[in-house]
């Protein structure tokens, strides 16, 4: 999501290490209503991105279903205190980290974490490498994605029935196609070029 | 002439089948016993350690959670950002890594067996045996639940993932007859 | 035909007696060529051989005996040592095109050729103002045409100012109108081009056309008649 809140200025660095230290802090209380002024305030956080920021937080539908079932099964386990504190860390937990997702560019996280991944260096794996791995990645999901699509389209077409997965083998086989022309395409360039700078 | 191995070849492999695994996504997910539907993605897991062997299926796997949590909504659903490591879910995630890693090596170890049957064995050790561990082992850190617990509730996933041992076993097959060195767990 | 006078543009490749064998079979037999005109294409059936000798020419492939030269230098050096010489553009953009914005695709190959990373953004996009496309800097690769693809490939390619550009096949997912387009600004550069393609109507305006019949050259020389004679034997054989 693309904005000017102060959330999205604030540097991805200091977002990320906020996020591993909440985390801890959250870790040992046990007290249901002590979390609850720290779930509002995240669901704060949300409003401060401006108009439609607190439709944001339907993000967390996916991981709803699986929440309550832990829910009902800690409450009549534990009892409804437990259940409760535990409903309201992850969710402040899923949501936060929602929230730095979504303030933060995936340039600005790939900066921010380039650092970090110095020291994998001695194990003979270059940052630059790395960061060369993610723009392939993130050029080739739309193009897998579009294979995938019109495979589904011609399996339908024909008639195809619920056993999918084999549609698995050939795009598997496309794929293993894909990455020996794009090696060669690569190598036509002349390679990765070393890179000391990134 | 031998063909002579490109330079970056690898690293290109890597690159496209952590693609191929987000992109599997996009296949519906096919609704199993007990309303839990089963992903194609974690198919594409137990493959790519099947296909590329355990180094590379690991890398690819590793490489396609960094970029999710840099916030790429790659994973089924448009699941993506660092939400996937702090949910109930988050030690399946990181486990998958480590299920491509056990799926290529125990593969690797059965060239004797025919592939399918090979892959298969190899997908029930990565997919279940290691994915389990660590599901539960994230399950019990974010919920405090006890071990006997998480290990009830991760059950209900298991039937599902069985399908998909089945199905890698069927699929790293298929690969191996159409494109026999594609599959590096294979010694041709 | 017209030789390359211009001595900035000036180049060649050679073959001598080249032999090529894949996987067991000869898919090169005793090819030996000197090719110095400006507008050069490669025409045959499928499986011919003509995507393994232009393969030869960056390194790709190295050949099984007899020797290769592109302007002087030994490709079998491999790709990363010629990729400054010859340009590869391949059939299809989505193989070829490695990174997610157009810029970050066209700064590619100059950082290959050994500038750093702020040096070749600038450079590619002043390359980009100069084509009138620097609006497509920030462009996602995915969401241009077909054509535009192909385009960015063949910026990607020219940036690097290369001697040579080779041309596998570049129209077969362009339609017409893109493909004249692509056609009419290919004919406007300066370097010498080698093109293969089975459309026949796109080799209009070429110095030299190349016939390769089973891994062995039938015909070369004048295009107007090394078609004509391509036409009949294809007319005369047809054996699916």
């Amino acid at each position: 999501m693309a904005g000017r809140s102060p959330l999205h200025r604030l540097p991805a660095g200091v977002k990320l290490a906020a996020l591993m230290a909440i985390s801890i802090a959250l870790y040992p209380v046990d007290q249901p209503l002590w979390l609850l002024p720290v779930l509002l305030l995240t669901i704060a956080g949300y409003a401060t991105l401006g108009p439609g920021g607190l439709q944001r937080l339907t993000l967390v539908k996916p991981v709803l279903p699986f929440l309550l079932l832990i829910l009902v099964f800690q409450t009549w386990t534990q009892g409804w205190a437990a259940g409760l504190v535990m409903l309201q860390r992850i969710l402040v937990m899923v949501l936060l980290a929602n929230l730095v997702t979504l303030t933060t560019s995936m340039d600005a996280m790939m900066a921010a974490v380039m650092p970090l991944l110095r020291p994998l260096r001695w194990v003979g794996v270059a940052p630059h490498r790395i960061a060369f791995a993610v723009a392939l990645l993130v050029r080739f999901v739309p193009v897998l994605m579009a294979l995938t699509a019109s495979l589904l389209e011609a399996w339908r077409a024909r008639g195809g029935g619920r056993r999918q997965w084999r549609l698995a083998v050939p795009l598997l086989i496309n794929a293993i196609r894909l990455s020996d022309h794009v090696a060669e395409a690569l190598a036509a360039r002349g390679g990765i070029p070393n890179d000391s700078t990134h | 002439m031998k063909e002579h191995a490109l330079k970056e070849q690898g690293l290109v492999q890597i690159a496209l089948y952590a693609a191929l695994i987000a992109a599997l996504g996009l296949i519906p997910p096919v609704p199993f016993l007990s309303g839990i539907p089963i992903t194609a993605q974690s198919l594409g897991v137990m493959l790519a350690g099947v296909m590329l062997g355990p180094l590379r299926g690991f890398l690819a796997v590793v490489l396609l959670l960094f970029v999710v949590a840099l916030g790429a909504p790659l994973l089924a659903g448009g699941r993506g950002g660092l939400a996937v490591f702090v949910g109930p879910t988050a030690g399946f995630a990181i486990g998958w890594a480590f299920a491509a890693l056990a799926t290529g090596w125990v593969t690797q170890q059965l060239q004797r067996l025919n592939l399918a049957v090979a892959a298969g064995i190899g997908a029930f050790v990565g997919g279940i045996l290691v994915l389990y561990v660590f599901g539960i082992l994230g399950f019990m850190l974010i919920t405090d639940n006890g071990l006997l617990r998480s290990t009830q509730i991760m059950m209900v996933y298991i039937p599902g993932d069985l399908v998909k041992v089945v199905i890698t076993g069927l699929v790293a097959q298929a690969v191996y007859k159409g494109l026999p060195g594609a599959v590096a767990t294979r010694v041709v | 035909m017209t030789l390359l006078t211009d001595p900035a543009a000036s180049f060649g490749f050679s073959l001598e007696r080249v032999v090529l064998e894949r996987t067991g079979q000869r898919v090169l037999n005793e090819v030996t060529l000197e090719v110095n005109q400006a507008r050069v294409g490669l025409i045959g059936n499928n499986g011919s051989g003509k995507s393994s000798l232009v393969r030869l020419l960056n390194g790709l492939l190295k050949p099984t005996s007899g020797e290769v030269r592109v302007n002087g230098r030994n490709p079998a050096d491999g790709p990363e040592a010629i990729a400054g010489q010859v340009g590869f553009i391949f059939q299809n953009p989505d193989h070829q095109i490695i990174f997610p914005t157009v810029l970050e695709e066209v700064a590619f190959g100059l950082r290959n050729l050994g500038r750093s990373r702020k040096a070749a953004q600038a450079e590619a996009l002043a390359f980009l103002e100069t084509q009138g496309r620097a609006d497509w800097a920030q462009r996602p690769v995915h969401s241009l045409s077909e054509g535009q693809k192909q385009l960015v490939c063949i910026f990607a390619v020219l940036v690097m100012q290369p001697k040579l550009i080779v041309l596998d096949e570049p129209f077969s997912a362009l339609d017409y109108p893109t493909r004249l387009h692509v056609l009419n600004w290919l004919h406007q550069l300066p370097q010498q081009l080698l093109m293969i393609s089975h459309e026949l109507d796109c080799l209009d305006g070429f110095d030299r056309l190349i016939w390769l019949d089973n891994g062995q050259v039938r015909g070369d020389g004048e295009p107007a008649r090394i078609l004509d004679a391509y036409r009949q034997a294809s007319l005369a054989g047809v054996t699916l």
